[in-house]
């Protein structure tokens, strides 16, 4: 692998708390992470795992109510949450473009297709004409597989299905040519026959783009046939990542271990296996193991410290501190 | 034993703390609040702190300053201007909660009814809504006091029949929006008549928007009343309300002014009182902006 | 031969003159069946539901339980109805009423039905252990509570009037997959234990495969291919099936089907394709496709097919 070449992206002893009413919520803690050039990156982690957050740390759109956010997120050598607002926002949909669950929250209803693509060129290329805009718009969603684009080019938001709209959301980031793209659940809200088309959609990707993806999902298998590594989070930790291959042949940490354990086996028979217990909450501090509470094989010293991401096999890390006692 | 929580009420009364305290967080809120407890206080407590009968007529003291013994000063006929400033404010809470009273109850049973019954029965409710909302109210108030003479009770029937599609037509949208929630589709699937909904389910649930609304309307009916009187269609004389104080006050202005400023600032602080109020109550009740849970 | 538990004969719903959500349904379930319907957006999988529990009214065809029909069952009791037959909504949160304690909700099935109030309150604590809740759980708000333990009240309040039919939309949407087994478990339990027919309304293929023993898929408000679940998934024999199957994403590698990703999107309901209603997307399609509607056929061990040209072989294509 490029090991010579240095991350886009590192992320290190990220934290970043929330207030409610109940006490500050940490959402993310502590968290450690490379996103590799040209690799696509699956963040898996049921609700409340911070997965999305992470995301918006990334381009910095956070809520009104953080109330601690620290840490360093080295995007090519600078740290994001050192920029001004007006540097963060040369990021943006520039370097960094993201596509959401639902793309209406991203378009304009008030604007057509066109001039949404004409508008995220122009922001990278100032001096880029219509026209030319227009054209270079019009082959792209040919590329993303729009039938017609001449026509699709006049059309409003709303006029579009679902899937329609996802796929111009893909042209909208394509055509920006980010470092990065954030793909933050983009199949779920869409039904399987369309979601297998932006499934291959991505795929096609691969090829075209030059930069790397951050592809979060609550759905195990389709990170699997997708990404090239993982990442496991878990109550605002992370706890395994890895080439995705060898986590899901080899998992390091009993919670992984477990996620891949529930899933519904094609030809299985008897039981289905769930998780014993509930999530951590996210208002106590952390002292122990985060999964300790649900883990089958936690004992006194998962509860005594929390385990840090060590590595179980080269490039692959884990936060257990029994993950060759235990997952052999 | 019962299976139902003990003290149901309980959650109810936090809930109802909890809107409190976030109106209080804020600057405009706490001032809302305190000038709200303020004339309503005066107002339910009028009889026992006015220093004197506001309508004793004492025709020696004619527009007196402000005084130890006359606090505001006096009117005209020589009356405490405090007390009846004070009785003003009873007679301005008087009219405007039972207006929005009979107003809120009669626009949201119809507006229920219109996002319930069947459509022809809900164009004849929706057709009346906009029969009252494009009548002028000043015209209407014209039109009744010419035949039957102005009163108090009048003013409140007025107020009442206008604000009437205001909180209809809310009604109508809340209840149009919660009858597709899957609460309510849960419900029928238990076999719940619809009556039950309405009274278990639906009327809990469109509650808030109806009294924000409410709350932001009585700054209104208090200017019309005021309104109404000064120009003789509303509360009759010797009568102390704010719309009344400042006629008397205005016919004398050359002789003190006054009476005129106060009753002006009275009806002002009271109506700013109210819409502060208002505003920090729809903030505090709205979802969207309570992020705790 | 006798009748079956539950029969849904050539029923159509067309709402607004136009739109015609459900076309031509035949369907039976047996008492202790667990059926599966699958579908995209617009194949009518809904509208079925809400046609069994009486919730729409079929605009023509009829539905019968235990030989009476719905029409009949509604004249004499709805009540009675209501008490045998319960739907579990897709949303659980949002299908309790946010300004009541989950107490009184719970306890809402016996008032509606006017129901002994200290037996039903025996039931309600009997359940609550059976299904694993928390006794504090009857002193919290909806908004209060998890996903997954919103889904057990919902079966909860469901059970109170001691059914003998439930409709399951969606029971696994939104929950994460660490707590779905349980859910999913406890569902073919309560299957044996109270004596239940289940229909269980799901766009994920595995929960299907899992616990149903009979599966339809439906297209358009049209069922396209029927049965026996593990046949369906071992022998797709209706293209679509085939396609739907095949983007099922899995962990394992080895278990991975070669994916037909089928084209376009699903047409409107309002104006559906002529022929077979597939046949705009089908990769199979030949010209009879789009002139010549297919008929539901039976193909032999409990499979019926929609297709002139199935993926596994009919028996009786010669009968045709």
């Amino acid at each position: 692998m490029e090991a010579a070449s240095s991350p886009l992206v590192r992320i290190r002893h990220l934290s970043l708390d929330a207030a409610t009413a109940r006490g500050d919520a940490h959402i993310l803690r502590d968290l450690s992470l490379d996103v590799g050039r040209g690799r696509i990156l699956g963040i898996v982690g049921e609700s409340g795992s911070g997965k999305s957050t992470l995301a918006s740390v990334l381009l910095r759109l956070l809520p009104g109510n953080i109330s601690r956010l620290d840490g360093e997120v080295l995007f090519d050598g600078v740290d994001l949450l050192k920029l001004g607002p007006d540097a963060m926002n040369a990021y943006r949909g520039t370097r960094i473009a993201m596509i959401f669950q639902d793309p209406m929250t991203a378009l304009n209803p008030l604007f057509t297709v066109g001039t949404h693509l004409v508008d995220v060129m122009r922001r990278r290329d100032p001096g880029l004409s219509r026209v030319e805009a227009l054209a270079k718009g019009e082959a792209m969603l040919t590329t993303v597989g729009i039938p017609d684009p001449a026509l699709r080019m006049q059309a409003y938001p709303h006029q579009l299905s679902g899937g329609m709209r996802q796929r111009i959301m893909i042209a909208m980031a394509l055509l920006v040519q980010p470092d990065l793209l954030i793909a933050d659940e983009p199949t779920t809200a869409l039904d399987a026959t369309v979601e297998a088309q932006i499934v291959e959609l991505f795929e096609h990707l691969r090829e075209k783009f030059a930069g790397s993806i951050m592809f979060i999902s609550h759905h195990l298998g389709l990170v699997a046939e997708l990404c090239d590594d993982l990442c496991v989070m878990y109550g605002g930790v992370i706890v395994e990542s890895g080439p995705v291959d060898a986590v899901l042949a080899k998992p390091g940490h009993p919670y992984t271990r477990a996620l891949l354990d529930c899933e519904i086996d094609d030809d299985g028979e008897g039981r289905l296996v769930s998780i014993p217990g509930d999530v951590p909450d996210p208002v106590a501090a952390l002292t122990a193991c985060v999964f300790a509470p649900r883990c089958a094989h936690a004992i006194d010293i998962c509860r005594a410290d929390v385990p840090l991401l060590a590595a179980v096999a080269p490039n692959h890390l884990s936060a257990c501190l029994r993950a060759s006692e235990v997952l052999p | 034993m019962s299976i139902a929580a003990p003290a149901s009420q309980s959650g109810t009364l936090a809930e109802v703390l909890g809107v409190f305290r976030r109106i209080a967080s804020t600057f405009t809120g706490t001032m809302g609040l305190f000038i709200v407890a303020m004339v309503i206080s005066a107002a339910i407590f009028a009889p026992w702190i006015t220093p004197y009968d506001p309508d004793a007529l004492d025709v020696m003291r004619r527009f007196q300053n402000p005084s130890a013994t006359h606090w505001l000063g006096t009117d005209h006929l020589g009356r405490d201007l405090f007390s009846r400033l004070i009785m003003g404010s009873r007679i301005a809470m008087a009219v405007a909660l039972s207006a929005i009273a009979i107003a809120m109850i009669t626009g949201t049973l119809l507006g229920i009814a219109a996002a319930s019954l069947p459509a022809h029965i809900e164009r004849i409710i929706l057709i009346l809504f906009d029969v009252i909302a494009s009548f002028p109210s000043l015209v209407l108030a014209l039109a009744v006091v010419a035949v039957f003479g102005p009163s108090t009770q009048l003013v409140v029937v007025i107020v009442a029949v206008t604000l009437i599609p205001v909180f209809g037509r809310v009604a109508r949208a809340q209840v149009l929006t919660i009858n597709n929630a899957p609460y309510i589709e849960a419900e029928r699937l238990l076999g719940a008549s619809y009556a039950r909904i309405v009274v278990s389910h639906l009327l809990p649930n469109i509650a808030g928007p109806l009294v924000v609304l409410a709350s932001m309307e009585i700054p209104v009916v208090i200017t019309i009343e005021a309104g109404l009187s000064f120009i003789g269609l509303g509360v009759r004389p010797p009568l102390a309300s704010w719309g009344t104080l400042i006629y008397d006050g205005y016919a004398y202005l050359s002789d003190s002014k006054l009476p005129v400023i106060i009753a002006s600032s009275a009806l002002g602080l009271a109506t700013l009182g109210f819409t502060l109020f208002g505003e920090a109550l729809r903030d505090a009740v709205d979802p969207r902006l309570n992020r705790d849970h | 031969m006798t009748a079956p538990f539950i029969e849904i004969s050539d029923v159509d719903v067309v709402f607004g003159g136009r739109l015609r959500a459900l076309d031509g349904i035949n369907l039976t379930l047996d008492k202790g069946d667990i059926l599966g319907l699958v579908g995209e957006s617009g194949s009518g999988k809904t509208t079925l539901c809400k046609v069994l529990m009486g919730l729409a009214r079929p605009t023509s065809g009829r539905i019968t339980v235990a030989g009476e029909t719905l029409t009949e069952i509604f004249a004499r009791d709805a009540f009675s109805f209501r008490r045998r037959a319960q739907m579990l909504l897709q949303d659980a949160v949002a299908s309790l009423s946010p300004r009541m304690r989950i107490g009184a909700l719970v306890e809402e099935p016996l008032k509606i039905h006017d129901l002994p109030l200290a037996e039903g309150r025996l039931r309600i604590r009997m359940l609550l252990q059976r299904l694993g809740l928390p006794e504090n759980t009857l002193g919290k708000y909806p908004h209060q509570v998890s996903g997954g333990q919103a889904r057990r009240i919902a079966i909860l309040r469901a059970l109170v009037l001691t059914p003998d039919i439930i409709v399951a939309d969606e029971p696994t949407a939104g929950l994460d997959v660490s707590v779905q087994g349980d859910l999913l478990n406890l569902m073919l339990d309560l299957h044996g234990e109270f004596g239940l027919t289940y229909l269980i309304v799901s766009h994920n293929l595995n929960v299907i495969r899992r616990i149903t023993s009979r599966t339809a898929v439906m297209y358009l408000g049209q069922i396209v291919e029927e049965s026996p679940t593990k046949a369906l998934f071992k022998a797709p024999a209706h293209p679509y099936t085939a396609a739907l199957l095949s983007t099922n994403p899995t962990v394992d590698p080895a278990k991975r089907r070669a994916r037909i990703v089928i084209k376009g999107e699903i047409p409107s309901v309002v104006n559906p394709p002529s022929g077979c209603r597939f046949h705009t997307r089908c990769p199979n399609a030949v010209t009879r496709c789009s002139g010549e509607a297919p008929e539901l056929r039976d193909m032999g061990e409990g499979r019926r097919v929609r297709c002139h040209f199935p993926l596994q072989a009919v028996p009786a294509m010669a009968a045709e």
